[in-house]
């Protein structure tokens, strides 16, 4: 059997016989199951195609398991307080964890802890990467998602607390999923809240595009990758589907009656908790309270398979098969730190940096608001600059081509 | 010959003698003046034109356009009027002649003669009445030109009457006059000044020397400083034309003019789209959300490749960046400053105290002081604004501090009386001056406002605000002294005055201060019959000023605030439904403090919660349909939900005073909040019992209170349907709308209760429930009854058994609802239609899922008990219940029951007369045996 491109990977909150099932996205036989605790919810997140991580149900660390080395615990990273959401970047370089009403951001690389954001006042339900892991957005009890420029936050500047770039601030009760789409900073965010309504917003502007208002509050949100359509599942056990871009094509039909029905996938008889469309934008995946996970085809509405689980379904997502995950033998390219669980380890007394070196970008300060003469010395400045690097680089070069050609 | 011609010549040329003392003869030639002449004005045209509409000169506007072209004044000037009284006869001819009517009017904008500059500005002002901008805006470029012109004009009177027209212009078309700002921008500074030209040596030396310098012109009939006034006057509004223009280009409400008016400020340029899943769902076509199919960011992305315009633009070239705002503040400013100067130096020639200002002076300075404000809000965009900001700081701070803030505050000089009489030409020229009466306190809140812009935000160099708080006290005191005077200040000063509160707060940084400030506010707003404006005002300013705090924590810890906050719920119950536009401000506030988490607030809205969701005069009920909606949201984040809360709000659901949407939301949040529904609500869990969670649940489930229940007990038979054999429980007919609401609402309880977790024990305390408190009514509700049912039928488990009292409640209340099926199908009316399904509904679905139910209720039925109008009833509801196929093998699961009943009918109705309902009941009966024997049969024979 060749290797599946794309798996569904869930865990449920009871976490009997595992705590996070692979299954084939096509034909939902089970491949794999990872061991040991259970994820709480929007906490499951696949790192860099090498690890899997996921968040404790209430206890205060998070699990990580190698991803070919699905019986073993690799790593608890134990974290300051419990963790809700937690998210790796899709350049597989930052992770990012709700804890309490704080997001908490580590360099992957080093196991450093890179800040510490307090903007919100109350605990964080959701946090989402963008796909160019440029922005992340995140969302919280207190209403309000926050979308941060990764740039901005990483910045090492001790008298200057990051901001968000944006402020949403439109829903008026919990967020309580949130769906980034693709494109980078020119992305699409869909937000989701108990006050009944999905929101889609603008990512460069912060501008909401569109409100939808539904007869029940909204549990989970998602965009087919083409965003042609927003699927939202209610707290009632329906997923909805609302078409974003207008269909000419109905020159043809004049049977309307069954259109409510043709919108909304019925079968859950609970909460609809998760949601992910597969690439292809063909299947839905929903999880759900009532302890099934299904699988939709969207074209015709119908759930294709239902599979059970011994829990309510904390996560559910469709991604792509890392190759790392059906060969045994394969190793992570990187081993993982240890995460720190401080701002400043030195300052702390917690591990001694050996060796490493921490590159963080300072804020830029020039001031562009000037006369052309000061420009231009700007420029010359920066060219000076700019060539001084490529003779370093060079320099660089020349030397380790001359180490590594050297027969010894 | 020669003789000849000798008498000839004197013939011709004969001498007149004249002599001393006589007359002297009158000439030949000499013309007789002994006549009087009369002038016949021929102002009026003989001919009549027939084809165009005339002016009572019989002049056409052919003529009276061509007459503009006379040498003579008073052709030109009556031309003008003629125009004038055309254009308001026949307002269609301004449609056809607009073009050329303005062309030729804005020509005499530079006339010699006054008058016709006057008519000409009447006649323009006519035509601007009348015709909208859109409509001018071709012929504007012209317009403006005629008008440059005359403002640059050499001789003074026409400069001065071009001010007048500009005025018009201002009135009417300020847009299209702040389109083009930069030739007009140039014209102001060279009214008041000029530009001195052998400054280039100069320049080099001082660094940023001053190439134009005031000017005066001794010509005029005013004085340099009324004169210079009423430029002032005009430049001032200008830039605000200009500033409001950019300001709807740029579709930023938010922009600090009017900080306070928009609350939640986000009006962007492309509104987001607004929908509903219902509409969704019916609606034909569907909706487009990307503009440019998504390819395209919208033109508010804060990602920007390039700077749009280059820099270093100049004055010449606009307004449009930062850098030409700069180049031309910094050549208005120093000639502001000495405008203001040169006044204060006269001024001071007339009073001894500094702090007093004559009228004048008072005017010239607000006129000053104004421009400046409206200088910093010229800025095209926000980031530039604080540039700009820094940059006058650096600029003219010393300069302000030297020439306003040394006397301040200001005061009214009170000039005697009798002095203005005898001074009467005095007097006229100041009453030509337009606005020239300005209050000190107007003029001291400006200038605090623009002293306080000075202030930059600099957090990085602390120390360098020392100096600062030497020239803020002053302001400072003032301000306080204003707000917490206790007097009513006008709408325009109190905005003014809390922007420079919010300025101060922001940036100074000091919670003594914040404190101080805030509770100078606060003194304002705890006046009694404030207008609804101020007090929106005022309510802005603080909620805008906490939902700033995140990153000021003295602001987040001032107390005064806090007591704002927890003031609100108790406010917001008092108002009532007086003021619902306020109320909904007040819950825009309350909400954001509440999803905060904010203590004082919450711990407040806690004690004021009965009160609010009280289900007779609680803000719930009372509030537009909006403003309930963000109540009940309310309630997720209420600390703790008490049991007496829950009773009103179990009330609030079933009173049908809230819509019954609104109501299944308020279950949904409430059932949210609850530990059972899988939702974590955060730290505060255990904030809701599950005990309580379940009473309310059954509470609304039911519908009436407890109360209401013991009335209808005792209420007379007027009301109720009386009970019969038939229908054992006397049934109380709710009103339709109560019927549907309490039906929706009931749907929306059960799902909630569907979801709790173990399904039998979850029916266990349901069953208790009804045994406890309903099974021994004899009066029940139809609405109670069917819901009852409905939620039995939805929650009952297979494996579990209900109790037998509760079998025979439902089985009562079963028969009962059946039999007011009857009657309901007798009236035909379509709005019943609802109930009827909805009744039927929830008997069958009782009576399939609960067999021995039905058997109850079969055995209830006894025949002999019946009297004779009642049997056919029975036999309808017989055969319904015959006629449906999910009861179909349950009913011949008691086919001897059900014979028997039938053998009793037939003996009972009297066999003479097989009356069709009989008929029907047998046919339904054999039909329901024949086709069970025909399966016995089939199951027989295989």
């Amino acid at each position: 059997m060749s290797a599946p491109m794309e798996i569904v990977l869930s865990a449920d909150s009871a976490g009997q016989l595992w705590n996070c099932a692979v299954l084939e996205l096509h034909s939902g036989t089970n491949l794999l199951a990872y061991r040991g605790g259970n994820t709480s919810s929007r906490s499951l997140t696949v790192l860099n195609g090498e690890y899997i991580l996921g968040a404790q149900l209430g206890k205060n660390f998070i699990n990580v398991w190698e991803i070919q080395r699905k019986d073993q615990l690799q790593q608890k990273i134990v974290c300051p307080g419990i963790v809700t959401c937690l998210t790796a970047s899709p350049n597989g370089l930052y992770l990012v964890a709700g804890i309490a009403d704080a997001i908490y951001l580590w360099e992957v690389s080093s196991g450093n802890l890179l800040a510490i954001l307090s903007r919100h006042y109350q605990d964080l339900t959701c946090l989402r990467f963008s796909d160019d892991s440029s922005h992340f957005i995140s969302g919280g009890k207190d209403n309000l998602a926050l979308v941060w420029s990764l740039a901005s936050v990483v910045q090492l500047d001790p008298s200057h607390t990051p901001e968000p770039r944006h402020v949403l601030s439109r829903h008026s009760l919990p967020i309580t999923d949130i769906h980034c789409g693709l494109m980078g900073p020119q992305a699409r965010v869909a937000t989701a809240s108990l006050d009944q309504t999905v929101k889609l917003w603008e990512l460069s502007s912060g501008e909401m595009l569109l409100s939808v208002l539904f007869d029940v509050g909204i549990m989970s949100v998602t965009l087919d990758p083409c965003e042609y359509y927003l699927f939202c599942g209610g707290s009632d056990g329906g997923i909805f589907q609302v078409s974003l871009c207008s269909q000419s094509l109905s020159r043809d039909k004049t049977f309307q009656s069954d259109n409510e029905g043709n919108q909304v996938f019925k079968g859950h008889r609970n909460l609809v908790t998760c949601l992910s469309v597969s690439m292809d934008g063909t299947l839905l995946l929903s999880g759900s309270h009532d302890e099934t996970i299904r699988l939709w085809d969207i074209q015709s509405k119908q759930s294709v398979r239902s599979i059970n689980h011994k829990g309510p379904v904390t996560n559910a997502l469709i991604i792509p098969a890392p190759a790392n995950m059906f060969l045994p033998d394969s190793r992570p390219g990187i081993p993982l730190p240890r995460f720190s669980r401080h701002l400043n380890p030195s300052e702390q007394g917690e591990g001694v940096e050996t060796g490493g070196v921490c590159l963080r970008l300072a804020p830029h300060t020039q001031s562009v608001f000037g006369d052309g003469e000061n420009t231009k010395v700007r420029v010359s400045e920066l060219e000076e600059e700019v060539r001084t690097l490529k003779k370093v680089n060079k320099d660089l070069y020349d030397f380790s081509t001359q180490l590594l050609t050297k027969p010894s | 010959m020669t003789k000849c011609k000798k008498k000839k010549r004197q013939d011709d040329f004969q001498k007149v003698k004249l002599k001393v003392g006589k007359t002297k003869p009158k000439a030949d030639n000499a013309t007789n003046i002994n006549f009087r002449t009369k002038g016949i004005n021929l102002t009026e045209q003989l001919k009549k034109d027939a084809n165009a509409p005339t002016t009572h000169r019989k002049l056409n506007i052919k003529d009276l356009l061509s007459q503009l072209h006379h040498y003579s004044g008073t052709v030109k000037q009556g031309a003008l009027v003629g125009l004038r009284e055309l254009l308001t006869l026949h307002p269609s001819e301004l449609d056809q002649h607009l073009s050329s009517l303005l062309s030729e009017a804005a020509a005499v904008f530079t006339d010699k003669d006054p008058n016709v500059r006057m008519s000409a500005t009447r006649l323009l002002r006519f035509i601007a009445q009348s015709v909208p901008a859109e409509r001018t805006s071709p012929f504007f470029p012209l317009l403006s030109a005629h008008l440059s012109c005359a403002m640059t004009h050499i001789e003074t009177g026409i400069q001065e009457d071009a001010l007048k027209v500009l005025d018009v212009l201002l009135d009417h078309y300020p847009a299209l006059l702040a389109a083009r700002p930069a030739l007009l921008l140039n014209n102001f500074l060279e009214l008041i000044s000029h530009r001195s030209t052998g400054g280039g040596a100069r320049k080099g030396q001082e660094g940023k020397g001053r190439s134009w310098a005031l000017s005066v012109n001794p010509n005029r009939n005013v004085t340099g400083q009324q004169w210079r006034l009423t430029v002032l006057l005009r430049l001032g509004r200008f830039l605000q034309a200009v500033v409001e223009e950019r300001r709807a280009e740029e579709g930023v409400a938010c922009v600090s003019g009017d900080m306070f008016s928009v609350l939640n400020g986000q009006g962007g340029a492309n509104a987001p789209l607004e929908l509903n899943w219902e509409e969704l769902t019916y609606r034909k076509g569907g909706f487009q959300v990307f503009e440019h199919s998504g390819a395209m960011p919208t033109p508010h992305s804060t990602f920007k490749l390039r700077p749009e315009t280059e820099p270093g633009a100049g004055v010449s070239e606009g307004l449009g960046t930062g850098e030409a705002v700069r180049g031309f503040a910094s050549t208005l400013v120093p000639l502001l400053l000495d405008v203001w100067v040169e006044a204060s130096a006269s001024d001071r020639s007339k009073t001894d105290s500094a702090h007093l200002l004559t009228p004048d002076a008072m005017s010239l300075m607000y006129q000053v002081l104004s421009i400046l404000q409206l200088l910093r809000k010229l800025a095209p965009q926000r980031e530039y604004q604080d540039t700009l900001d820094v940059w006058f700081r650096s600029e003219y701070l010393g300069d302000f501090k030297q020439h306003f803030m040394k006397n301040f505050p200001y005061g009214n000089l009170d000039t005697p009386k009798q002095r203005r009489k005898t001074d009467p030409k005095r007097s006229k020229q100041s009453t030509t001056i337009p606005g020239q009466t300005v209050e000190p306190l107007a003029l001291n809140v400006l200038l605090c406002q623009v002293m306080v812009s000075m202030v930059t935000l600099s957090q990085r160099e602390g120390q360098a605000q020392e100096p600062d708080a030497e020239w803020l006290m002053p302001l400072r005191g003032f301000v306080q002294e204003t707000l917490s005077s206790g007097a009513k200040l006008s709408q325009r000063h109190l905005h003014t005055l809390l922007e420079t509160v919010w300025r101060m707060v922001i940036t100074q940084r000091s919670r003594a201060v914040t404190e101080d400030l805030l509770q100078a506010v606060y003194v304002q707003y705890q006046q009694m019959n404030l207008n609804l404006q101020t007090r929106t005002l005022l309510l802005s300013f603080y909620s805008r000023l906490y939902l700033q705090e995140h990153n000021h924590t003295h602001i987040a810890r001032s107390r005064v605030l806090s007591r704002w906050l927890a003031a609100l719920p108790l406010q917001l119950s008092q108002l009532g439904h007086r003021n619902p536009a306020l109320s909904d401000r007040l819950l825009l506030s309350i909400q954001a403090a509440a999803s905060r988490g904010n203590k004082a607030l919450l711990n407040s809205l806690h004690t004021h919660a009965c009160r609010l969701y009280d289900p007779q005069e609680g803000s719930v009920v009372l509030l537009p349909a909006e403003s309930q909606q963000r109540l009940v949201q309310l309630l997720y984040f209420l600390p703790v939900m008490s049991q007496g809360l829950l009773a009103n709000l179990s009330r609030c659901c079933t009173a049908g005073r809230v819509s019954a949407g609104l109501a299944a939301s308020l279950i949904r949040i409430i059932h949210l909040r609850s530990s059972l529904s899988g939702w974590s609500v955060g730290s505060q869990d255990m904030t809701l019992r599950d005990v309580d969670y379940i009473s309310f649940l059954f509470s609304t489930l039911t519908g009436f209170s407890s109360d209401e229940l013991a009335t209808l007990q005792e209420a007379g038979d007027e009301s109720v349907l009386p009970p019969s054999p038939l229908s054992p429980l006397s049934l109380y007919p709710t009103p339709l709308e109560q019927f549907t609401h309490h039906w929706d609402v009931v749907e929306e309880v059960c799902h909630c209760l569907e979801t709790l977790g173990s399904r039998s024990q979850c029916f266990d305390v349901l069953q208790n429930g009804i045994c406890k408190n309903l099974t021994g009514l004899a009066v029940v509700p139809d609405s109670m009854a069917a819901g009852l049912l409905r939620a039995v039928a939805r929650l009952l488990d297979l494996s579990f058994l209900p109790s037998e009292p509760l079998l025979r409640f439902l089985s009562r209340c079963c028969l009962s609802l059946l039999s007011l099926l009857l009657t309901l199908q007798q009236d035909t009316a379509s709005e019943n239609n609802h109930k009827r399904e909805a009744v039927w509904g929830a008997c069958v679905a009782v009576l399939s899922s609960i067999p021995r139910l039905l058997r109850l209720v079969l055995q209830s039925l006894r025949v002999k008990d019946l009297c004779e109008e009642e049997l056919p009833q029975l036999a309808q509801i017989l055969s319904l219940l015959l006629q449906h196929t999910a009861l179909r093998n349950h009913m011949l699961a008691n086919a001897t029951l059900l014979q028997h009943i039938i053998q009793d009918l037939t003996r009972y109705c009297r066999g003479e007369s097989k009356e069709q309902w009989m008929t029907d009941l047998l046919y339904c009966y054999s039909v329901t045996m024949a086709t069970h024997r025909g399966n016995l049969g089939l199951r027989d024979i295989y």
